[in-house]
């Protein structure tokens, strides 16, 4: 049934539009997604495979800006707009909620996939109020690096930042002991959402209650002042995002950094590494009161919901999200599957990867979905700039956290999000 | 009759101005202060796009963001543009003495001017982003963003004073030392007088843009730190084109073009006098 539909919807498009490939027994989808470099070819070379066994699909894709902002900007315009062109969206972490919300993308459980070997964090990042909005495509965590020509280990606990760590940059004379993404922006939230969570805190509930101006998270906030102000990490991290980040570690000014598993392949090869074979990554470190925390950051696919072609558009995300795809995307491009399997001890991953596939899959597994609300960043915005009046010293922790949250708390309810609302109409 | 005819010819040929005033200038002006008076919410679609009324003024009221961020641009406007109109004095001043190589300065000094804003703001921004925590320091951090503007829009000034400087006539000059005027005294009695226009011109061109800064502030510290450095026009950004609230976004807009275009009417009587004063 559902498929003669399909073919009458599409032999009506055709018939409109003329559809100028000359088959009209085609059905055509979107894909408007990055596509630059080495991604872009890959992309392009499995979705060539795709359409190989798939015949009657063909995937056209469209080019969008790389930045994830402006890639959302534009989103958000179709999507408003109600058009069905994009069919299929390539979503960031932390864009779920918003478009589900919004009834701009399909519930995906009417195709009823199988996410038994998805990780924990990307799966949650799909999911609004228990439905499955998207699959996770690939995925990025927030890592520590650190030096093993310094330290014997990474730090155990956030007691080692002051002691040991800081120890070991005096001892070999390095002006930091540790570099984090300090600028008022979105890497500031992540760098904080790992403190908060080594120290037991959470920025928002499993009922959606803001939760910002815990205990555990003034003791964290805390923490990343004093180690601003112990000298532990300069000043001016305040104004750094990762790649200055990476440039004072590389240049091997700092003994631990916290980034992205993007800068190892770039200091582990690079030629103007002064780190190479001399550092390692694993998680953050915690309280007993809180465990290892790693932001989770990466893409989702999911369905446009005015799309004239769903089941089409699911066979695409289906296909790029098999185990097989994966594993080529991350050995070509290095980025990160969403898939437990994939960590495996002899998986096809094995040895092929920048970072050892022990050492990336204990933090992957860890790795923590920032908030799913629909006005995410929205929330991230205003709590960037506490968090960062707190840091550069305009407000103490307590209360510029305390004044985050009855910020977050007054927009939730004003955008009707209150805590624990009952079922929303997301049909609509 | 004859009259008629030619006031309707005059109509017919300021029409196409008039029309293109219209759709270009008031009906987006029109479509802000509809907006201004819903609800419309791009990221909470929900909620629809209600009437009401007064309540995105309510909500600029009571926002302390927003009123800092009208305190940061009018304290910013005040500084750089007096910083800018003594500077450019001071060089068009000289530059107009100068007799040699007048030529070549003259372009040489326009070359700030000349750098796209953003350009020049991230040049200043590693100037000072390493060597000082400056832009990690709530006042400290303007220290940078005017010494930029200034440095930028000084050639500018400097330009149209100097204009006006070879407008007035060097006889008077010889009349004044014949009367045995000091040189403070000629400048203050012949110089500062004549220049007025040009200096009133300058003022009105350099609050108004001013004002409006943007690029340099976005490029220079994002307005940070948290929102130190914000000025209105960043946070009417932020609103609208980032949380994509485009009834509140549109309220800032309007509120923003209020103070603006009082701002201008108030120079434009100003000027209007001064030049009524010139003539007469």
């Amino acid at each position: 049934m559902a498929v003669a539909k399909l073919a009458v919807a599409v032999a009506l498009v055709c018939l409109i539009l003329g559809c100028g490939s000359g088959r009209d027994d085609e059905i055509v989808v979107s894909f408007p997604g990055s596509a630059l470099g080495a991604e872009g070819e890959l992309l392009a070379q499995q979705l060539e495979r795709f359409m190989a066994e798939h015949p009657g699909i063909r995937v056209e894709r469209r080019a969008t800006p790389d930045a994830s902002d402006q890639r959302h900007q534009l989103y958000v315009q179709w999507l408003n707009a109600g058009v069905g062109d994009p069919d299929i969206l390539q979503l960031d972490v932390i864009w779920t909620a918003e478009f589900a919300a919004a009834g701009w993308i399909l519930s995906l459980d009417r195709f009823d996939p199988d996410t038994a070997d998805l990780l924990p964090g990307p799966l949650a990042a799909s999911r609004y109020r228990g439905r499955l909005y998207a699959l996770p495509w690939f995925v990025d965590v927030g890592l520590l690096y650190w030096r093993t020509d310094l330290l014997e280990g990474p730090p155990s606990s956030f007691a080692d930042l002051g002691g040991v760590v800081a120890q070991a940059a005096g001892r070999a004379g390095l002006p930091y002991a540790f570099v984090w993404q300090g600028a008022r922006y979105e890497g500031l939230v992540t760098v904080f959402l790992e403190f908060l969570g080594g120290h037991g805190g959470r920025i928002l509930d499993e009922r959606g209650a803001v939760r910002v101006d815990s205990e555990a998270a003034v003791r964290a906030l805390s923490l990343m002042k004093q180690s601003i102000e112990d000298g532990w990490a300069p000043k001016a991290v305040l104004g750094w995002q990762e790649e200055q980040v990476r440039f004072a570690f590389q240049n091997g000014k700092a003994v631990l950094m916290r980034n992205w598993p993007y800068a190892y392949p770039l200091m582990e090869r690079g030629a103007d590494s002064k780190v190479a074979g001399r550092f390692a990554v694993a998680p953050m470190p915690a309280t007993s009161s809180g465990e290892p925390t790693a932001a989770l950051g990466g893409s989702l696919l999911a369905i446009n919901a005015r799309s004239e072609h769903p089941e089409a558009a699911w066979a695409v995300i289906d296909y790029l999200t098999r185990p097989a795809q994966m594993l080529d995307r991350a050995v070509q491009v290095g980025q990160y599957p969403p898939r437990r399997s994939l960590y495996q001890e002899g998986s096809g991953l094995q040895g092929r990867l920048a970072i050892p596939l022990a050492a990336i899959g204990q933090v992957i597994e860890r790795a923590r979905a920032r908030p799913v609300t629909p006005i995410y960043s929205e929330l991230s915005g205003l709590l960037q700039i506490r968090l960062h009046e707190a840091l550069t010293g305009q407000r103490d922790p307590a209360e510029a956290l305390s004044l985050a949250a009855r910020e977050m708390r007054e927009l939730l309810a004003r955008k009707d999000l209150g805590p624990e609302p009952e079922v929303m109409d997301d049909a609509g | 009759m004859q009259a008629r005819g030619e006031a309707r010819l005059a109509w017919l040929l300021i029409a196409p101005a008039l029309g293109s005033v219209v759709v270009i200038a008031l009906f987006p002006l029109a479509w802000a202060i509809r907006e201004s008076f819903h609800l419309h919410d791009l990221r909470a679609p929900w909620l629809g796009q209600p009437w009401i009324g007064l309540a995105n003024y309510a909500e600029a009221a009571a926002d302390a963001r927003l009123w800092l961020a009208l305190a940061h641009t009018v304290g910013f406007a005040a500084v750089s543009v007096a910083l800018e109109l003594a500077l450019g004095l001071l060089l068009a001043l000289a530059l107009h003495r100068a007799i040699a190589a007048r030529g070549p300065v003259r372009t040489l000094a326009l070359i700030p001017w000349a750098l796209p804003t953003v350009v020049a703001a991230l040049l200043w921004r590693f100037l000072f982003d390493g060597p000082t925590d400056w832009l990690a320091d709530p006042l400290r951090a303007w220290i940078p963003i005017v010494l930029a503007d200034v440095w930028k829009t000084t050639p500018f000034v400097m330009l149209l004073l100097l204009a006006g400087l070879q407008t007035i006539d060097e006889s008077l000059y010889e009349a004044a030392r014949i009367d045995g005027a000091s040189d403070w005294q000629q400048f203050c009695h012949v110089t500062l007088p004549l220049l007025r226009p040009a200096l009133l011109v300058a003022l009105i061109f350099r609050t108004l843009d001013a004002l409006r800064v943007f690029d340099l502030i976005y490029a220079l510290t994002g307005g940070g730190p948290g929102t130190a450095t914000e000025p209105i026009s960043l946070y009417a950004f932020n609103v609208l084109l980032q949380n994509l609230r485009f009834g509140y976004g549109s309220a800032i807009a309007v509120i923003v073009f209020l103070v603006t275009f009082g701002l201008a009417l108030l120079y434009v009587r100003t000027v209007g006098a001064g030049l009524l004063e010139e003539e007469s």
